[in-house]
């Protein structure tokens, strides 16, 4: 009976290659595709006039946001239909609630939209979007956007999403020490508790309230906390200042051991719709027909204080998961399809002072796209 | 290398012949060392370089998995800066807090549970109650004893590194022959010589095992938590340039904590060798 031979020696060595292989096959990456577009028309949109557009230099809380007639831009239904994937980081804040009260309308339908939300934090959508796999991000230009299209990846902001009411009090509350006044307060060298990090379009207004206040970045002592957690270490003395987002500065409201000091700029949105290559150059009509829907529903539902309507703010609390006594408790926002000019520089010079990012900084051109906002409403530059 | 068996036909006996690890036992060891040590060193460097060829040619996005040379250069210019060593420094001083104490308290009470059985009886519940909850979810309950300096990070490690050791301590004081109990006792050895001379030397290897595996979860509880409420450390740096979209800095945390976790993982198992001659060596010559 012959010696049965042994296994091979290289099999291991073999099977470990392979694997390797198929590890490097699953992470093989697409170049993005250079942004580039043919030409389009565009034609005036009934409901659409001159209030449908506003200078993008003008800044300031006495701008009233642009808006359309109610219903207007009106469906101009694709003549194939598209299935769209949107990425956004909550399902539950407010300023999303005009993608999902569309969905529920059946604006982005009415466009030959199927419009599918997913929930991914911005720097793991970024990529996805970057490479095609996720069509459109609902957040904002972070330093980590800013990063990447540093890096080569082809994403613009292409619209806008809301600015505070001027009678919101989201924003930096301070502690304020004995013998302090909220007008006199120096904030420079306390410490800041943020649910937010550096990286986020919070740093631009930060930084402009604490120049007002005589203070700097670099002057404070940061911690990044959860939730539920910033006002827990405002109120236990765990932080001196915190910024409070929506509906949280309501509990140190009106208590005298804290000041507010600022806010986000009233008029000029940080944030709203990022788009990748897909609805940028590879198929613009799609990206259009998304933003004219959304544009829609502002319109439509959202063009003025709309938590007046309690019956739409109870339907507003249970489409967003949220108590609808704790909706109504703070203002409405202005929701804006506009960004405004300088934005991109502005919150890069902050990021580049907070030193999350690395690089020039970029035009606005390579940052923001307003042309597919202008078509869905009509707007000839 | 083992010996070559044959089975002979005619007679259907097995034949056992002395392989070359029999016969030149010298060469045969130094041989299979010498192959295990090419195999440590080649395997990480060969995938290290199919990383780096991936990158190169764009099989894989740079922008996303940035080459070994990139995270290199990057870790080189960090550290030659200055900018890496205070994140390195503070990781370092939390772990080695938390896990002195957690394994202070742990190595003693698995002493106290193993040795008395009315303290194991009393505790043991709870503990096996408490052993199950995840540790970082322990994070928020610490952030509100401890506020918002290092004591939460030091008790989150402190609290993981003690359940390791508790229990592999109270299993080996347990596992003490009832024989080396009888001997100590015909010898006249009173509490403290039979925790000294039997008990301690009898329980330690296997309390050391516990405490190498705490090692390694400390250092993965520590980048966790640090990534949630820390302003710097190793897990702040990695989840914070993530955040950022910086891959290459993310990268850089992310090797400088596989190095911490090797290195302390290598240092605890020194120190065991160290403390215990005695317990067999979980590496060195293999078996041929």
């Amino acid at each position: 009976m012959p010696v049965p031979r042994p296994a091979p020696r290289h099999r291991p060595a073999a099977l470990a290659l392979a694997v390797c292989l198929l590890l490097l096959a699953a992470c093989t990456s697409q170049k993005p595709e250079p942004l580039t577009r043919k030409p389009r028309t565009i034609e005036p949109v009934a409901g659409c006039g001159a209030r449908s557009w506003t200078d993008p230099a003008r800044l300031g809380e006495n701008r009233a946001p642009a808006r359309c007639a109610k219903g207007a831009p009106a469906p101009r239904r694709l003549k194939r239909p598209r299935h769209l994937t949107l990425a956004t980081s909550t399902l539950t804040a407010e300023y999303v609630a005009p993608l999902q009260l569309a969905i529920k309308k059946g604006e982005f339908a009415k466009e030959g939209l199927d419009v599918e939300l997913k929930v991914l934090p911005t720097p793991d959508a970024l990529p996805l979007l970057a490479k095609g796999k996720l069509d459109a991000l609902w957040a904002a230009p972070e330093a980590a956007v800013i990063n990447g299209i540093h890096g080569g990846f082809g994403i613009r902001w292409v619209a806008g999403n809301f600015s505070p009411a001027p009678s919101s009090r989201s924003g930096l509350w301070i502690r304020l020490r004995d013998g302090e006044r909220p007008d006199t307060v120096r904030p420079a060298g306390r410490s800041v508790g943020t649910l937010i990090g550096k990286g986020s379009v919070i740093s631009y207004p930060l930084e402009k309230v604490l120049a007002e206040h005589g203070a700097a970045m670099e002057t404070m002592d940061f911690q990044q906390l959860g939730s539920s957690d910033v006002l827990t270490a405002l109120t236990s003395g765990g932080v001196e200042a915190a910024w409070l987002l929506d509906p949280v500065w309501r509990q140190v409201r009106g208590d005298k051991r804290y000041a507010f000091l600022g806010g986000q700029p009233v008029g000029e949105p940080l944030g709203g719709a990022l788009f990748g290559p897909n609805l940028l150059s590879a198929d613009v009509d799609a990206g259009v027909a998304l933003l004219r829907a959304y544009i829609r529903t502002i319109n439509t539902w959202f063009a003025g204080d709309y938590k007046r309507d309690r019956g739409f703010v109870a339907e507003l609390a249970a489409l967003l998961g949220q108590d609808a006594k704790t909706l109504a408790a703070v203002p409405s926002l202005r929701m804006d399809w506009e960004i405004r000019k300088g934005t991109a520089g502005r919150l890069q010079r902050a990021y580049r002072d907070a030193g999350v990012t690395d690089g020039a900084i970029l035009p606005e051109r390579r940052l923001v796209d307003r042309r597919l906002y202008a078509e869905a409403v009509g707007h000839r530059p | 290398m083992s010996a070559v068996e044959e089975r002979r036909a005619a007679t259907g006996r097995l034949v056992r012949r002395p392989g070359p690890a029999e016969s030149r036992p010298r060469a045969a060891h130094r041989r299979r060392r010498a192959l295990e040590l090419t195999l440590a060193v080649a395997v990480p460097v060969v995938l290290v370089l199919l990383w780096q060829l991936a990158a190169d040619r764009q099989w894989i996005d740079p922008r996303i998995y940035p080459a070994p040379s990139t995270i290199l250069a990057d870790g080189k210019e960090r550290a030659l800066d200055g900018e890496l060593w205070p994140d390195v420094r503070a990781t370092l001083q939390r772990v080695a807090a938390g896990y002195g104490i957690g394994t202070g308290a742990g190595f003693l009470l698995g002493l106290l549970m193993g040795a008395l059985p009315l303290v194991r009886a009393a505790l043991e519940p709870t503990m096996d109650a408490l052993y199950v909850v995840p540790k970082l979810a322990l994070l928020p309950v610490f952030l509100n004893m401890f506020g918002l300096g290092e004591g939460p990070q030091i008790a989150l490690v402190a609290v993981t590194v003690f359940f390791f050791v508790w229990i592999s301590t109270m299993a080996a004081v347990l596992a003490v022959p009832e024989g080396h109990r009888d001997a100590g006792r015909v010898f006249g050895a009173g509490p403290w010589q039979m925790f000294r001379h039997v008990l301690l030397p009898a329980s330690l290897p296997a309390m050391l095992v516990g405490a190498r595996i705490a090692a390694g979860v400390a250092v993965l509880v520590i980048v966790a938590s640090e990534s949630i409420a820390a302003s710097d450390g190793l897990g702040h740096l990695i989840f914070d340039s993530r955040a950022l979209f910086r891959n290459d800095v993310m990268f850089v945390g992310i090797v400088c904590v596989a190095v911490l976790g090797v290195v302390f993982s290598e240092l605890v198992r020194l120190a065991g060798r160290l403390l215990t001659p005695w317990a067999p060596r979980d590496r060195g010559r293999g078996r041929t």
